[in-house]
């Protein structure tokens, strides 16, 4: 149907971070100097987020209705069963707020790339790496501020440890900390690139062979739903690991 | 569709994904099995048990992303 349709070109040019933004009626639009596509998604994921919470969000209601209603739902949801098991009472309340902003921000990104014109920006690993770097600050910069050289060494390494395992404990849990952090950022880069991968190929299978591929587009379509569900659960596991790993790191229970 | 000489890098890509499939579906499965009979012994646990099924689903299918993303790469180079 289409004699210059390269599937491998299709899939990585949609995939992949550009300078020029292509819509369909104005032709691809050039993004300025160093705004790529990516950070632009970044950019207007932001600025839904700073909407919901600041315009949409009613303060002076005393029963929450609509819209607001559903923010205090995932931000009581994330307070209540992420932050305050893991992290205990004081910290816990003080660290909601750095969650439902990951939280939020990973959502909206993560949304952002199924509405068909948009990017996913957390399909990139420069956008998941930082995140999962400054997770990765927390984790030792933090408990270094918090608790202090030694709560860092009583974070690391369990008291009941024979002296002479301690440069292998050591070595160990450092490498152990970096791996975790590249696993919260690989986790939430791989599933959102092969999500749209996918639903790519199958609607590149349809161009490549013609009519005889039409249940390739229901498959695609059934992927997508599933896309919107790991949409939601891959922010939900970004915030739940990143609580899990904090909780450990400042109340460690060794 | 133009016929082309597979190179090393295809062939073991494709069998990485596959293997790494192959993990992920029993993996997978094991969790689900093992949600389903705890449900099933005590129905009041449910929304605990399907929290901890869910992140568990998402722990595999991460390992199982980071291969294809390896393999993925293996096609290129």
């Amino acid at each position: 149907m289409f004699p210059h349709f390269n599937l491998n070109e299709y899939i990585m040019q949609h995939v992949s971070n550009s300078h020029e933004w292509h819509l369909p009626f104005w032709g691809p639009l050039p993004l300025p100097g160093i705004l790529t596509l990516h950070a632009l998604m970044m950019f207007i994921a932001a600025t839904i987020v700073l909407l919901l919470f600041l315009v949409i969000y009613r303060k002076e209601d005393r029963v929450p209705t609509g819209m607001t209603n559903c923010l205090e739902m995932f931000v009581v949801f994330i307070r209540d069963e992420i932050a305050v098991p893991n992290m205990g009472e004081k910290d816990g309340l003080s660290f909601t707020p750095m969650l439902c902003t990951t939280f939020f921000f990973i959502l909206m990104m993560n949304l952002l790339g199924l509405i068909p014109l948009f990017a996913t920006a957390t399909g990139d690993v420069n956008v998941t790496g930082p995140m999962a770097f400054l997770i990765f600050i927390l984790l030792t910069l933090g408990t270094l501020a918090r608790n202090g050289l030694k709560g860092l060494w009583h974070a690391l390494i369990p008291s009941t440890l024979p002296k002479i395992l301690i440069p292998f404990f050591l070595i160990t849990e450092i490498f152990s900390l970096m791996v975790r952090s590249g696993a919260l950022m690989i986790r939430l880069f791989a599933n959102m690139m092969a999500g749209h991968m996918v639903i790519l190929s199958f609607l590149g299978l349809f161009v490549l062979f013609g009519w005889v591929a039409c249940p390739a587009i229901l498959m695609a379509v059934f992927i997508y739903c599933l896309e919107l569900f790991v949409a939601f659960l891959q922010a939900y596991i970004f915030v739940l690991l990143s609580a899990v790993f904090i909780g450990q790191m400042y109340h460690p229970e060794h | 569709m133009n016929p082309q000489l597979l190179h090393l890098g295809q062939i073991s890509a494709g069998a990485g994904v596959g293997l790494s499939a192959v993990g992920m579906g029993i993996g997978v499965g094991m969790i689900f099995a093992s949600a389903i009979q705890a449900i099933a012994r005590q129905p009041e646990l449910t929304n605990k048990l399907q929290t901890l099924m869910f992140i568990g689903v998402a722990l595999v299918e991460g390992v199982a992303f980071f291969c294809a993303i390896i393999c993925f790469l293996a096609i290129k180079g």
